[in-house]
């Protein structure tokens, strides 16, 4: 369901409408959107959307039970379900291990955790300038978690061509 | 292996395999050769990790992940035909600049194994390169890790639990017979018994 409610005050019969968590709109498992989805607070998808979603100044997270199929553009991101699509991300990309993601990202800066199942495209912007990103010791424990700093990447295709 | 590496901390885990890190001479020459294309598209077969897209996304134009690890190990654990992995690699022919196969290679039987590497041969460029990893005896573990780029080119290996995949454990003359269309470029036998090889598409 469509779920929304504002901090303490969460009213009780807002029956069929969107619940709001303080600035977040939760889209419920059993809800299907297919279209256009603009918004000016964060979203959580734990149901199935296909078109696109546009909230440039908020944060988009794609839960486990999530389903998105989609063109997504956004400050930031995270995916814990599955999301097939192109993702420009003024911000953050964080795909975690319960990520399935197949599509390209453009974005600031993306972490991701070992055991995601990934399909990519990565580009990273880079000023004329600038040399690799200087990498330290990694982090080698076993299972391996997001730990690294951001960084910056973009993307545009997906084949390889 | 005798011990289950997923159990142990990194420092008996190293001290396990007898390896705190090595200096991989093939990606260093490898990111050599990409340094030097226009342009650069590098496709990078897994297992994902995060060090390694932060290293190489930063000095490629473009770099593709499609991490070939977990989708054998799904295959294999729904009881499918590994071969249903391939379609994933669905990019055009000559697209990339270079492959990192890691030991994807070391973890196919035979046919998957001229499968990988007739797609690989396919997807490079003319001139473009390929790496390949082959455990040695001395660190060869069933159990399933990630070359983590560090500093400098030195490689560390980070246990990948969640995969769990067969070892074929294969030696240098495997490596070089089944990468036949390639020219052999470079091969390096590393300190901890790694093996590196360093393919050339003609």
């Amino acid at each position: 369901m469509l779920k929304k409610s504002k901090k303490a005050n969460v009213e009780p019969n807002i029956s069929a409408s969107p619940v709001t968590m303080v600035d977040r709109t939760i889209i419920g498992n059993q809800i299907y959107i297919e279209g256009t989805i603009r918004g000016e607070e964060d979203l959580l998808i734990e149901g199935s959307v296909k078109g696109s979603i546009e909230m440039k100044a908020h944060h988009l997270t794609v839960g486990s039970k999530g389903q998105v199929e989609a063109e997504v553009r956004a400050a930031n991101v995270t995916i814990s379900g599955k999301l097939e699509g192109n993702i420009n991300a003024t911000g953050r990309v964080e795909i975690t291990k319960a990520a399935d993601f197949n599509g390209e990202i453009k974005a600031k800066s993306i972490s991701v955790e070992d055991g995601a199942y990934l399909k990519a495209v990565i580009e990273m912007e880079r000023e004329p300038t600038q040399k690799a990103v200087p990498l330290g010791k990694p982090d080698v424990k076993a299972p391996s978690e997001s730990t690294s700093e951001p960084f910056v990447i973009t993307g545009k295709d997906s084949k390889g061509s | 292996m005798a011990a289950s590496a997923t159990n142990l901390n990194q420092k008996d885990l190293n001290q396990h395999i007898g390896l705190e890190g090595y200096t991989s001479n093939a990606l260093a020459l490898f990111m050599k050769h990409l340094d030097q294309q226009p342009q650069s598209r590098l496709l990078d077969v897994g297992p994902v990790c995060q060090e390694n897209i932060r290293f190489f996304a930063g000095r490629v134009w473009k770099y593709y992940v499609c991490d070939m690890f977990i989708r054998l190990d799904r295959y294999i654990r729904k009881g499918e035909p590994a071969y249903q992995i391939w379609k994933e690699l669905d990019y055009h022919p000559e697209s990339f600049d270079g492959i990192l196969v890691w030991e994807l290679a070391d973890r196919l039987d035979e046919q998957d194994v001229n499968r990988l590497v007739t797609l690989c041969h396919s997807m490079l460029k003319p001139g473009g390169m390929a790496v390949v990893m082959v455990m040695g005896d001395q660190v060869a573990s069933s159990e399933t890790r990630s070359f983590v780029m560090g500093q400098n080119y030195r490689i560390y290996l980070r246990p990948q639990p969640h995969l769990d995949l067969p070892l074929r454990g294969r030696q240098n003359r495997d490596v070089l017979s089944m990468m036949s269309p390639f020219i052999p470029a470079k091969s390096f036998i590393c300190r901890p018994g790694f093996m590196e090889f360093l393919f050339q598409r003609e």
